[in-house]
């Protein structure tokens, strides 16, 4: 995978440096009340060149990227494009400076066409006057077309009906039609399988190879070492460095600038005393869903399942722990059969699920910490159908000491940061005692730091005799904490993977099997 | 150069925080002290107005005349902290009032106002089941519910009141125990029990996770069919005590009794901080929200406002307070993300 993308970064050594840089940020500065989100952030973009901006939550990209779209005006300091400085009235004003971002959260309109969001705001006309649905299809289809072949995208299409990453694309095929120089990407993988992400990747190598400027935002640190040309690092909204990718190592120097301290390991050691089979699927099935899921998991073990968004990985899991029903199969526990009708069965065998989804199905956000730490087993603390606050309080602490919370328990869970409140949701399984723990994408959208203390706590879990399933897109994390990895595709489990044959292609390979034979799906998918 | 800069820069923020200071003040409290304080100007405004309002007798009136609405509006409270709503509490408090006043009239207090507390209940379980079991949205469920029940208090009292209560029954309205009347004490008892069950009880705390966030509920082991259930249930027993305590002070079973209801609890609920989302708010609020409408109409009576521009103005006040909570939650949310 990165021999093939890799040499586009080497072949072209340091592009646009014999330019001046195209977009110069100098001493820019912002304060929000209470918090001093930039202070003095001096860096630049050259052209044709992708730049990685990384750094912790809280270190201040949120806010750069916020100045660049013209959503927010710098307190202090000079932005220029093309040597004029210039203030930007609001987003339009940066994008007529030809500045596109693409935020996180995309900015689709659904109920619109296809086309019709390619276009929004810069509409195609006939006889300047009628928007020419038309037209606007014919260029929609050309756009697309010279993005990525194969996109399987209908310009007519309703544009709520596409994937994450298919709508993605609708916002990249925007900036082209704008023809802009620059593209400020924030996260755009995170919400991506590996498989899609590669797609992106390599469409990004080729914008670059155009002359388009890329400001790459990214808590996935193989991708920023993987495509980007220069790396800029803050932290507590200063620039802490900048860099070519070529001086940088190892990730592992990466983390040690964001995190301002040297992190002796990312991921700890395996859990070497494995015990007994205690936990196994058989024949799982859930019409149109899922067929035939047939995985067993140790005491003491770390099973993976690897797997495009869309795989059924976490329909699987939903439906062992009596979120959603099944059809058919059998789920044992200590050779002894389950019958698991709702959560609270679930629950109740020592089974937890922790969502792929903290803030709609992790957390009641309007509640405070501590609550949500007590909430799967309420019972606890009091007695008779009552609650005593003081049980509550105690309980939550001590779960929240052993995992390191920092941050307030009596406030509330929605206050919290992104990895604080990914503790309250293991805290909250934690205090279950579950045996059998179900992660599904527990790191998405946390930095590194918080990832590191993560992969320590299901290390520990792990040690401790449960038996965990680790749901997730990143195949790093896959091979570095589990013990053997299942692939999905398309609802069935294509291959078990122990650990010696640990392999990327043969991951990749698992998770696109269903694909394979049914569509073309290398000319989208980049498997190769 | 940098130094410099970086130092003048360090003294603009502080200055900016202070500034902000009162408002982030009101925009953490404003809702909690906001109420309170505009319960006292009422009072106040009222006093200066008209010589009878400041009084123990006029004070006595309020509190008889707000103990059914507080009654129900702490009822109400638990339909909407579950995110859901109840619309049907007036014609509960019709039906309880004839089916009171029948089985009162025939086999005795007792048995009367048992047989009003089941009543309520009963209602407040059939919303409860077509709510979580026919997943029939709150606001249609409970509006048709306020059809049906009220259809069935005009077929049993044939459109007309039901007459012979028993005396000893209608005085208790006006009886005072230690110079507080007896209504304001039973409205005071529900909001003791509903203050306990919604602050100290796993249900009520379960209430406030169904309504904050039903998905991560379920995924932590609520039932949340049953929790839901259990607020309707609650609800149409506070609609019942409401009841009992306005067939008191009618003397009879009327079938046109609690027809503003429904409009004044989700008033006082609201306006008491309530989060119509769910999950948010103290019933302690409500209380004040009752006694804000109670207050406000009292009054307006002293100062001989008509009764239709009364309507008028609580209507007002709903929409005022439902969008000042919609700008203090875009003031708070506006900052993450």
């Amino acid at each position: 995978m990165s021999a093939a993308s890799r040499p586009a970064a080497t072949s072209t050594p340091a592009p646009g440096r014999d330019q001046p840089p195209f977009v110069v940020l100098d001493n820019l500065q912002k304060d929000y009340p209470g918090v001093r989100a930039l202070r003095g952030v001096s860096m630049d973009l050259r052209r044709g060149e992708v730049h990685a901006l990384i750094g912790e939550n809280g270190a201040g990209k949120s806010t750069l990227i916020r100045i660049l779209s013209g959503d927010v005006r710098p307190d202090g300091g000079t932005l220029s494009v093309g040597g004029e400085p210039v203030v930007f009235a609001g987003p339009l004003d940066a994008r007529k400076h030809g500045i596109v971002t693409i935020f996180q959260e995309l900015m689709i309109v659904p109920e619109l066409s296809v086309a019709e969001n390619i276009f929004l705001g810069n509409e195609p006309e006939s006889f300047g006057l009628f928007y020419s649905r038309r037209r606007a299809e014919r260029l929609a289809a050309d756009v697309l077309g010279t993005l990525v072949q194969g996109t399987g995208i209908r310009p007519s299409q309703r544009a709520g009906s596409l994937s994450t990453a298919q709508k993605q694309l609708i916002e990249i095929a925007r900036a082209l039609v704008l023809r802009a120089p620059v593209i400020v990407m924030d996260e755009p993988t995170a919400a991506l399988s590996e498989n899609e992400a590669v797609v992106l990747r390599r469409l990004i190598v080729r914008l670059r190879s155009e002359g388009t400027s890329i400001l790459y935002v990214s808590h996935r640190l193989d991708e920023v070492m993987e495509i980007a040309d220069r790396v800029t690092v803050l932290r507590g909204g200063e620039r802490i460095a900048t860099s070519d990718i070529g001086a940088i190592k190892h990730t592992s120097e990466l983390i040690s600038l964001m995190i301002g301290r040297p992190i002796a390991e990312l991921f700890p050691p395996r859990n070497e005393d494995l015990g007994e089979v205690v936990f196994s699927a058989s024949n799982l099935t859930r019409h149109g869903v899922f067929e035939n899921i047939s995985f067993d998991v140790r005491a003491g073990e770390v099973v993976g399942f690897a797997g495009l968004v869309g795989a059924g990985r976490t329909e699987v899991m939903r439906a062992i722990f009596g979120a959603d029903a099944l059809d058919s199969g059998e789920i044992r526990k200590n050779g002894q059969t389950l019958a698991i009708g709702n959560p609270r069965d679930a629950i109740a065998s020592g089974i937890a699920y922790l969502p792929e989804d903290r803030k709609d199905q992790g957390l009641v956000l309007s509640m405070s910490g501590a609550e949500n730490i007590v909430m799967a087993s309420l019972e606890r603390s009091g007695v008779a159908g009552f609650v005593s606050w003081k049980a509550v309080g105690r309980t939550a602490r001590s779960v929240a000491d052993k995992l390191h919370f920092r941050g307030q328990l009596d406030a509330l869970a929605g206050t919290a940061s992104g990895g604080n409140q990914q503790k309250l949701v293991i805290g909250k399984w934690v205090l279950t005692e579950a045996d059998i723990l179900i992660f599904d994408e527990p790191t998405r959208g946390i930095d590194v730091g918080a990832k590191a203390e993560v992969y320590r706590l299901i290390h520990r879990l792990a040690s401790d005799g449960a038996a965990v399933i680790l749901v997730s897109s990143e195949l790093p994390e896959l091979i570095n904490v589990c013990h053997r990895i299942y692939a999905m595709s398309g609802g069935r489990i294509f291959d078990e993977i122990p650990l010696q044959e640990f392999d990327e292609q043969r991951i990749l390979a698992g998770a696109f099997a269903a694909h394979m034979a049914a569509k073309p799906v290398d000319s989208f998918a980049g498997v190769a | 150069m940098m130094m410099g800069k970086s130092e003048s820069a360090d003294q603009m923020p502080s200055a900016n925080i202070e500034r902000c200071r009162p408002l982030a003040f009101f925009q953490r409290y404003g809702r909690e002290i906001g109420l309170p304080v505009i319960v006292v100007a009422l009072i106040v405004l009222f006093t200066a107005n008209s010589e009878v309002f400041f009084s123990v007798a006029n004070f006595r009136n309020i509190g008889v005349s707000a103990a059914a609405l507080a009654a129900v509006s702490f009822g109400q409270t638990f339909a909407i902290l579950t995110a859901g709503l109840d619309l049907s509490v007036g014609s509960i408090v019709a039906l309880v009032s004839i089916v009171g006043a029948i089985v009162m009239r025939d086999h005795g207090i007792p048995a009367g106002l048992i047989a009003s507390l089941v009543t309520g209940a009963g209602v407040g379980l059939l919303n409860g089941i077509v709510i979580t079991r026919f997943k029939v949205f709150p606001f249609i469920a409970t509006l048709a519910m306020m059809s049906i029940v009220s259809g069935l208090a005009l077929s049993l009292s044939g459109g007309v009141a039901v007459t012979g209560v028993p005396g000893a029954f209608a005085d208790l309205a006006y009886e005072l125990v230690l110079g507080v009347p007896v209504p304001v004490i039973i409205a005071l008892l529900v909001l003791l029990t509903a203050f306990v069950v919604l602050k100290y009880t796993r249900l009520g705390r379960r209430i406030y996770a169904v309504g904050g966030n039903a998905e991560a509920a379920r995924l932590s082991g609520i039932r949340i069919g049953a929790i839901k259930t259990v607020a309707y249930v609650f609800s149409g027993i506070c609609a019942a005590v409401g009841s009992i305590i306005l067939t008191a002070r009618v003397a009879s079973g009327q079938p046109s009794l609690g027809t503003t209801l429904p409009l004044e609890s989700v008033a006082a609920v609201v306006l008491g901080g309530i989060s119509l989302f769910g999950g948010r708010g103290s019933v302690v609020g409500v209380a004040f929200g009752v006694l804000f409408v109670s207050i406000l109409s009292n009054g307006l009576n002293l100062l001989n406002v008509p009764s239709y521009t009364q309507m008028m103005v609580i209507g007002g006040a709903l929409i005022l307070a439902v969008a000042l909570d919609q700008a203090f939650i875009g003031s708070r949310m506006g900052k993450k993300g």
